[in-house]
């Protein structure tokens, strides 16, 4: 399957973010080099959640970090409200930062343990020297109050005070100080227990709702992306598989790999769990891929011709794109 | 409030106590002893010649020249400490400066940097020092001299050099720890600068690290100083512990409490050094386990 | 297979000391796991649920930890057992596999070192005879080419084969009893779920007993005869899996079924959450220790600890107004 393909751009005026055959190479010992992400191309309009799903490796975090040029992409233009990233100047691109932020995976490396929790997240209104510090602080308590932590209680104490799911919520707080108009959140609960993950999601939901956000959420989790997102997008080993809306993608996964991941979510339920079927093998690795359909090394249908082309995006139904030669009917 | 403090002096254990106590009591007599003491140092006790510890009034008794052993190592703990603190102060701060920036920066600048601490970490230390002072503190010929002060900066300077790679090392490891954390990629993606980033973050993450070597590299010059003594490119004229160690080991089998006492002095010195800079470091870890 | 459990725990509690006082992790828990069950223990985190296993096999640090309380395996009392004498189980009798495989493997010694060690040192094996089985159970956790990987160093490896490495490790003196420590939790979906087939189907072909600690009811719904479920340091439901799943009766298990994100609910909807947070475990209180968060609370809940009761075989929970039952 490829990441080629530009089927499934759209061309209206509600799209925020642009991102055509992007590609993010590293070097990876002597001559070699490692691709991560190969020519993805994908856009996103506002007031969207679009999900970016797939296993470890796949390059789907060095996409969220490649969009927002930390570092530049190797090649391919990324176009964010009209404007070109990959081509801007470092002041330039610095100007753009407020307006697209990040939260990350581990709660606690997010943040500095050395700064107690009202320093996080007066540091980016400090960088831009918004208002006064009267202003400052009002603001960083209404943030604070907003991810449902009291400031009283929070302000002054370190970050290592606090679990997994506090840590990700005063991680939040400091990447909406900005008002940005994109959060880029990168696996932000995977590393939370499930009940916490619960409360993460609904915050996210809440704050995407009041501060009128766009999100990408990157995840492994199929069954937690369900839950937040608006769209969803499948990659592997770089590339992308399938593009559709939630509830096309769990009722109907054409592509095999989807249908795969959709399979291995386990589901708490003894009856139903007896009968799932497990992808077999692991990715092959990055350095060397596949030709062709980088999937065919573990594709049930796979044929001569999945060794040969590399299969583009084609559009299977309304809004649904699959970059398969053999879907699943 | 002294309970206030007696609970906070609590927490430590009886050895770091002890070592506080220690460092303590040598850097009060380091300030505040030579301004006190009206008494010279070298003054000669013509009856008093090599006498051993407890005589006449001397309580670590006298060398062969006839100078009290205690007034000696007193008057010489200023000037000992002095060049220690100054080489690991001056190049810890130029050694951490360079790590952090190679440890941040990476690519070549770091490469270069790494070889330059490699190469001149792989110099033992003794022989590096060594070489310096010939170069620059040893008079052209025979008949001219060299003042002392320039000596004892040239030892200074020789001891700073050695001290830089040492702890340059630890601040640039320490960086590319630091700067892997995602905290840094999330101030830059706010828009932080660079010098934001490193001043307000990685800085005082890095330099506790610095800190707790720092206290043993300082035990390390003191018997770095020392062997130069023993060398004969020290300090010169017995005014630092090292030097009166090496002035008295002529005569260690006439008089030998004249080296035992700068010995004890030096290693509970270095013993303490090292005590504190283990605490330190044992909070790191601590610390640091729980992030 | 005997009729005595493989691991019996009797008013099993552990605490540890800390600043701010006594720290009750682990409150008087009573478990069987038979020979050859599979025992599912959940719980969210900071429910005691890994303090619990550590606690069983003998791994907590014996300066900090106080165990109270007895634990009998295969007849064996090893309530006050000193190291040496619990060093005698582990391997062969109990093993365990860990959550991070990373941080679990020595990252400076080959893979095929580290798995021929327990071999070596437990059972005495010469060189070549441990490396030939060492072979053959890489190849038993389905790990391709097991001859190269057994030179490989863990980082060389992902995070997939390192678990299934550990698997091995702890399989390697065939243990009677094995404790698997959130052995999913760090892997991807994928391969959590062929790491929790491997296990199941390397326990029926082994007959090992096996007790499987998460905070994921889903990862234990097919794998499990049995299922635990623990909060603030009590067992407060324990049932065989199907009834469990079919007939819950305490709130927590009812609340913590309801947080998991399914594929088939309805997607864009808010999911609901068990608000509050767990009981400070330095303060024990009088009352359920799910009061405070409960959506059935009453005043009864808060004055006085609901006991264990048994309503069916097998089945027993810790709560005054059960949700199957009256109210």
């Amino acid at each position: 399957m490829a990441g080629s393909g530009k089927a499934h751009l759209r061309k209206s005026d509600d799209v925020i973010l642009r991102v055509e055959d992007l590609t993010m190479e590293f070097p990876a010992g002597g001559k070699n080099f490692v691709r991560a992400v190969s020519g993805i191309s994908f856009d996103i309009e506002r007031g969207e959640t679009l999900a970016i799903v797939g296993e470890s490796g796949c390059g789907k975090s060095t996409l969220g970090k490649a969009i927002l040029q930390l570092p530049k992409p190797t090649s391919g233009s990324v176009n964010f409200q009209g404007q070109e990233l990959t081509t801007l100047n470092k002041d330039a691109l610095r100007d753009i930062r407020p307006a697209m932020q990040m939260i990350f995976q581990d709660p606690v490396s997010s943040l500095d343990p050395r700064l107690s929790v009202g320093k996080i997240v007066d540091e980016p209104l400090a960088i831009w020297n918004r208002g006064d510090e009267v202003w400052r602080s009002n603001k960083v308590d209404e943030l604070l109050n907003a991810v449902g932590l009291d400031p009283a209680l929070v302000r002054d104490r370190r970050s290592y005070e606090f679990s997994g799911g506090q840590c990700q919520r005063i991680s939040i707080a400091r990447s909406l100080a900005l008002e940005p108009l994109l959060l880029i959140c990168d696996e932000p609960v995977s590393a939370l227990d499930v009940s916490v993950q619960a409360q993460i999601l609904n915050l996210l939901q809440d704050m995407k709702e009041r501060y009128g956000l766009t999100l990408i959420f990157i995840s492994h989790d199929l069954a937690v992306v369900k839950a937040v997102s608006t769209r969803i997008m499948v990659m592997y080993l770089g590339k992308v598989c399938e593009i559709s809306s939630p509830d096309e993608l769990y009722s109907n996964p054409r592509h095999h790999y989807t249908h795969a991941l959709v399979s291995s979510v386990p589901i708490p339920d003894p009856n139903v769990a007896a009968r799932r079927t497990t992808l077999e093998g692991e990715p092959p690795s990055p350095m060397d891929p596949p030709s062709g359909c980088r999937f065919r090394t573990r594709c049930p249908a796979a044929t001569d011709l999945c060794a040969q082309e590399e299969p583009q995006l084609h559009e299977v139904s309304t809004g649904h794109y699959v970059a398969c030669h053999w879907p699943r009917s | 409030m002294k309970s206030g403090l007696w609970k906070k002096m609590r927490r430590f254990s009886i050895p770091t106590l002890l070592s506080i106590a220690w460092l303590a009591i040598i850097g009060l007599i380091a300030i505040v002893y030579p301004i006190l003491s009206s008494t010279d140092p070298k003054f000669v006790y013509e009856n008093d010649l090599g006498v051993g510890p407890f005589t006449n009034g001397h309580l670590f008794g006298t060398d062969t020249n006839g100078y009290d052993i205690l007034r000696e190592l007193l008057h010489g703990t200023r000037l000992t400490l002095l060049v220690a603190v100054v080489a690991v102060g001056v190049g810890g701060a130029i050694g951490s400066l360079i790590g952090i920036l190679s440890g941040y920066v990476r690519g070549k600048i770091d490469a270069v940097v790494n070889i330059i601490f490699s190469a001149v970490l792989s110099i033992p230390n003794l022989v590096l020092a060594l070489a310096l002072v010939a170069v620059l503190a040893t008079a052209p010929d025979v008949n001219s001299t060299v003042s002392n002060w320039r000596k004892v900066f040239v030892v200074v300077l020789a001891l700073t050099i050695v001290i830089i790679p040492i702890l340059g090392r630890i601040a640039r490891g320490a960086t590319l720890s630091w700067s892997n954390r995602e905290f840094v990629t999330a101030a830059k993606s706010m828009g932080a600068k660079n010098s934001t980033i490193l001043w307000k973050h990685i800085v005082p993450n890095v330099l506790p690290a610095v800190m707790a070597i720092a206290f043993l590299a300082v035990g390390v010059v003191i018997v770095a100083e020392g062997s130069l003594s023993l060398l004969g490119v020290g300090i010169p004229d017995g005014n630092s512990w090292g030097a009166i160690l090496a002035a008295g080991r002529n005569d260690m089998e006439y008089t030998p409490h004249v080296v035992y006492f700068p010995i004890i002095f030096i290693a509970l010195t270095v013993i303490s050094c090292n005590q504190i800079g283990d605490v330190i470091r044992q909070s790191l870890d601590r610390r640091e386990a729980r992030i | 297979m005997s009729n005595n459990p493989m691991l019996s725990l009797r008013d099993f509690s552990v605490s540890f000391d800390t600043a701010r006082g006594p720290l009750y992790a682990v409150r008087n828990v009573n478990i069987d796991v038979a020979d050859g069950e599979s025992l599912g223990i959940v719980g969210e985190s900071g429910s005691g649920k890994t303090v619990l296993s550590r606690g069983a096999m003998g791994l907590l640090p014996k300066r900090a930890a106080h165990r109270s309380g007895t634990v009998i395996y295969d007849d064996h009392d090893l309530s006050q057992a000193p190291r040496k004498e619990l060093r005698e189980y582990w391997g062969t009798g109990m093993a365990m596999i860990f959550q991070d495989p990373m941080t679990a493997l020595n990252p400076v010694r080959k893979i095929g070192s580290q798995l021929t060690e327990g071999l070596r040192v437990r059972l005495q094996m010469n060189k070549r005879d441990a490396k030939a089985r060492g072979l053959e159970l890489l190849h038993r956790v389905r790990i391709p080419d097991p001859e190269a990987v057994m030179e490989k160093y863990p980082f060389q490896l992902s995070g997939g084969m390192r678990q299934r490495v550990m698997i091995a490790i702890a399989l390697a003196c065939k243990p009677r009893l094995l404790f698997a420590d959130e052995p999913t939790t760090a892997l991807d979906v994928t391969v959590q779920a062929q790491v929790m087939q491997l296990l199941s189907e390397l326990r029926h072909e082994m007959g090992m007993s096996m007790v499987i600690v998460t905070h994921d009811l889903g990862v234990v719904a097919g794998h499990t005869d049995r299922i635990a479920v623990m909060y603030a340091g009590e067992v407060v439901e324990i049932a065989p899996t199907k009834r469990l799943f079919a007939n819950m009766q305490m709130p927590y298990t009812e609340a913590l079924m309801k947080s998991i994100p399914r594929l088939d609910a309805p997607s864009g909807q808010r999911l609901p959450v068990i608000s509050g947070r767990l009981p400070d475990p330095t303060q024990p209180e009088t009352g359920c220790s799910f009061a405070s968060r409960c959506p059935y609370v009453t005043d009864k809940c808060r004055a006085s600890t609901p006991p264990l009761v048994e309503v069916a075989p097998g089945h027993s929970y810790r709560c005054w107004f059960p949700i199957g039952g009256s109210r």
